[in-house]
């Protein structure tokens, strides 16, 4: 006896930074022509922070409480930490539960459907009601390599639940092949194609993601989600199936390849009026379909074309620089504080969860709670924590131009007044520009540094989103 | 309040500058010589019974060590008491106050300060840079010294209509007053569009608005006030002192208008000394950037609230205005070695004073000299000194 698995509300998220594959060209001396563009996670980016984006963005649509979701099913082709705590920082960052559950799926670009199909499982089974899936990507191609420009990044979030929501999922299908497709060898930093594009696609790519495709194709599919690695295969695959241009294509224009969140990131929209989505990934010799039947729109899926559609141009250097292709010579500044050293055991909550100590005596706010035994305002010792408002106002701030690597100027950092009364400083994301006393700002997870192959996660203010999100 | 009363004596200090060619020992010699030179009688320094230096970045190649025991050795006096004062910006001004209090409490007679300070022995980038990776990994990311004080620009103009030019002229009048002085670093006129032409540093404060990395030593040497006879005719004396707080985070500020350390520091220090605002004749303030002056004129009490930007561009705190403020050139034109500033501050003063001051004399009709620093994590630390001719 199974429960059934419904889809309550999903969310999107973008990189800041779009590379126009005409950059790319001009980089490498090819012609003129090239057309389309790929999202790139800007320097304090990550698959980690665009997780967290799509996921609070899907959260928010839900109008769950955070803290009540049972587990977190997270799919991206290389996580943050090659070992490490990357599902745990997340689900901290994002709220959930010390009692949340769920499972990290990598190693290729099929992991996103591994986390949701892991999720929906969670679900069918009944040991969680609320589960939150969330793919996210950010490929990182070796320069120079033919599918260079098509390499996105972008995440995709559904909030699972057994009972309520407009959608459910309808049909799953998979099929497995043991060959080389996309990989990258242990130890290599960058992601590599087979030697010859046309083996890949007659003999590897078309026939499995063929086959997954018809298998759905029975049902009345209305939109299509198709993987689309280098912007002709998709549109291929389309025809054999005998569809138009797949739903997906928009957010391949937007973002590019996004790996292992394309397949839901090219479905999630589609999510936005009735009728059956499916949704097709494929990687590391693994193809899986999902269709999804909604009965009415589901929430979030009306700005996720919205989400999807920002973002600044970004030149080829500037782009190299983001994903660490590009680097200073010479030393960089280290941490004073290391990442592995104590104070980030005492600090991991309070700064993951945004926490403060509320006094009981006077109603100041401390930030963080571990280096205020004694309230700023009344040195009262009675503190209950809470966690931080999200949102707040710049009450002054500066734009920092001179600093040594590993930091990037120009870099803005705001003293920011909370809208639960709360004072903190934190950096600002972007450039700086436009930025003014009286500013509203969101606060969002951001990479604050990358030492030693280790990310270091913190929040920034960001210039409050202009995406509202429809209240539930 | 029961004190005995202190004197100084002697004060001296090297010329300010990238002294790549001296160690911090070489420095340090130099400037406890000039101020033996200084003392109107003679001095002999095997008088000197403790010594308290003060050294603010001792991680600099080479001196991770410095401690009590570096200074007496390089100075030809190993063997005498000796304790190094860190308190960031205000090393050597609370190396001072504590000299000060270490005659004024009768355990000893004679005593010597001395502020040490290699600020040029590392890159820039591994010296005062390197503090953007410093402190809170998250709170305090990116935070060098202007981001200490750039907020408070960026409020103030907001909350007084303080402008760019304001902030610029502190910069003009203090490398005016550095063209005048010899220990100064830089020792050329400036303009205000130079000021405002030069590369933005960290919004909205420009290169020339930010104090140079300097290297420098100085000396003041501290006897109780009923043995100054002994040494001069013209004996100065310590007045007051104040030393104050405050929390050491920016977002923990309560207004980002002034520096409450500095506010608490100046209201023990004129209390101590029994004296107004309106005495003192002349002040040396710590103006690590352009708009630290101006927040120290308000916070000490020389102009209201507000106005400290339209009093430096008024001429108010210019060497023939109604307080002429860092006639010395400040920390903006003569330098910042840290330790040593405070001390070098002192030394201004105890010039001015005395009437020695060469072509940046100004009148002391009161006979009262304010020496100000500020500093610390979030500017979380302040001590006034203030100086007097008047006899206790």
């Amino acid at each position: 006896m199974t429960s059934p698995v419904r889809i309550l509300s999903v969310g999107a998220a973008a990189p800041a930074l779009r590379l126009p594959a005409a950059e790319v060209a001009a980089a490498w001396g090819r012609g003129p022509g090239a057309r389309g563009q790929a999202g790139v996670c800007a320097p304090d980016e990550d698959v980690l922070t665009l997780a967290a984006d799509a996921a609070g963005r899907a959260l928010a649509a839900s109008g769950l409480q955070n803290d009540i979701v049972d587990g977190l099913w997270w799919g991206t082709t290389r996580p943050p930490f090659a070992e490490g705590p990357s599902h745990a920082v997340l689900a901290a960052a994002l709220g959930l539960s010390s009692h949340s559950a769920g499972a990290l799926c990598s190693g290729s670009p099929h992991a996103g459907m591994e986390a949701l199909l892991s999720a929906a499982d969670a679900v069918a089974a009944g040991s969680a009601r609320v589960a939150l899936v969330v793919a996210a990507d950010a490929v990182v191609p070796g320069p120079g390599t033919g599918y260079e420009a098509r390499a996105g990044a972008g995440a995709a979030a559904m909030v699972l639940v057994s009972d309520g929501g407009q959608a459910a999922l309808a049909a799953r299908v998979t099929r497995t092949r043991p060959v080389l497709d996309r990989y990258r060898g242990d130890g290599e930093s960058s992601t590599r194609d087979l030697y010859d594009s046309r083996l890949f696609r007659d003999q590897i790519f078309v026939p499995i993601v063929r086959e997954v495709g018809e298998q759905l194709a029975a049902l009345d599919v209305r939109a299509w989600s198709l993987p689309d690695p280098d912007g002709r295969l998709g549109g291929v695959v389309a025809k054999k199936l005998g569809t138009a241009v797949p739903a997906s294509a928009s957010a391949y224009g937007a973002v590019g390849d996004s790996g292992a969140a394309a397949a839901l990131l090219g479905g999630v929209g589609a999510l936005d009026a009735a009728g059956t989505v499916a949704m097709v990934g494929y990687g590391g010799g693994r193809a899986t379909g999902v269709a999804v039947t909604a009965d009415a729109p589901v929430r979030g899926a009306a700005v996720i074309a919205d989400v999807l559609a920002r973002g600044r141009p970004a030149g080829y250097a500037e782009a190299l620089r983001s994903r660490r292709q590009l680097t200073p010579a010479g030393e960089t500044v280290p941490m004073g504080v290391p990442p592995e050293s104590a104070s980030f055991v005492r600090g991991a909550d309070e700064m993951l969860g945004l926490l403060g100590s509320r006094c009981v005596d006077c109603g100041t706010i401390n930030t963080p709670p571990s280096i205020h035994p004694h309230c700023i305002s009344c040195a009262s010792t009675k503190f209950e924590l809470v966690p931080l408002a999200r949102q707040g106002v710049v009450h002054t701030f500066v734009v920092n131009h001179t600093m040594p690597a590993p930091f990037v100027a120009p870099l803005p950092l705001a003293v920011i007044d909370l809208v639960d009364g709360a004072r903190v400083m934190l950096q600002v994301t972007g450039s700086g520009d436009g930025l003014e006393i009286g500013s509203t700002v969101d606060l969002v997870l951001r990479r604050y540094a990358h030492e030693r192959g280790v990310p270091v996660y913190g929040f920034k203010a960001e210039a409050t989103d202009s995406i509202a999100v429809e209240a539930p | 309040m029961s004190w005995n009363r202190v004197a100084v004596v002697g004060a001296g200090l090297i010329k300010f500058g990238e002294l790549f060619e001296q160690s911090y020992e070489q420095m340090a010699a130099g400037a406890f010589q000039a101020a033996v030179g200084s003392v109107d009688r003679g001095f002999d320094p095997s008088q000197v019974e403790a010594a308290f230096v003060a050294t603010q970045r001792g991680s600099l190649w080479g001196q991770e060590g410095i401690a009590g025991n570096t200074v007496p050795s390089a100075i030809g006096l190993a063997g005498i008491a000796c304790t190094r004062i860190e308190n960031a910006c205000p090393s050597g001004s609370d190396a001072f106050r504590v000299g000060a209090m270490a005659v004024a409490s009768g355990v000893h007679d004679v005593v010597l300060v001395i502020g040490v300070e290699k600020m040029r022995d590392k890159s820039t980038e591994e010296g005062l840079l390197s503090r953007a990776a410093a402190g809170h990994p998250i709170f305090t990311r990116g935070e060098t010294a202007p981001v200490l004080f750039a907020p408070f620009a960026t409020r103030h103009m907001h909350e007084y209509g303080t402008t760019r030019e304001m902030l610029a002229a502190v910069a003009v009048k203090n490398h005016y007053n550095g063209a005048r002085d010899p220990f100064a670093h830089f020792q050329n006129e400036i303009t205000i569009d130079d000021v405002i032409a030069s590369p933005s540093v960290c919004h909205p404060l420009h290169l020339l608005d930010c104090c140079p990395q300097t290297d420098g030593a100085a000396a003041t040497l501290l006897v109780s006030a009923e043995r100054a006879g002994e040494f001069t005719d013209k004996p100065v004396y310590v007045a007051g002192f104040g030393v104050g707080t405050d929390h050491p985070y920016l977002h923990e500020k309560a207004a980002f208008t002034g520096l409450k350390a500095t506010t608490l520091a100046a209201e023990r220090a004129y209390e101590m000394a029994g004296v107004e605002p309106a005495q003192v004749d002349c002040a040396e303030v710590h103006d690590c950037f352009t708009i630290t002056e101006i927040l120290d004129i308000e916070d000490l009490g020389f102009v209201e609230k507000g106005k400290g930007g339209v009093a430096s561009l008024d001429g108010e705190t210019s060497l023939r205005g109604r307080i002429p403020v860092n006639t010395s050139g400040g920390l903006l034109a003569k330098g910042h070695p840290i330790g040593a500033t405070g001390v070098a501050q002192l030394t201004e003063c105890w010039w001015q004073l005395r009437g020695e001051a060469g072509d940046r004399q100004v009148e002391t009709p009161n006979g009262y000299a304010l020496q100000h620093n500020v500093g610390g994590r979030g500017s979380g630390v302040s001590v006034v000194n203030i100086l007097t001719t008047n006899a206790p």
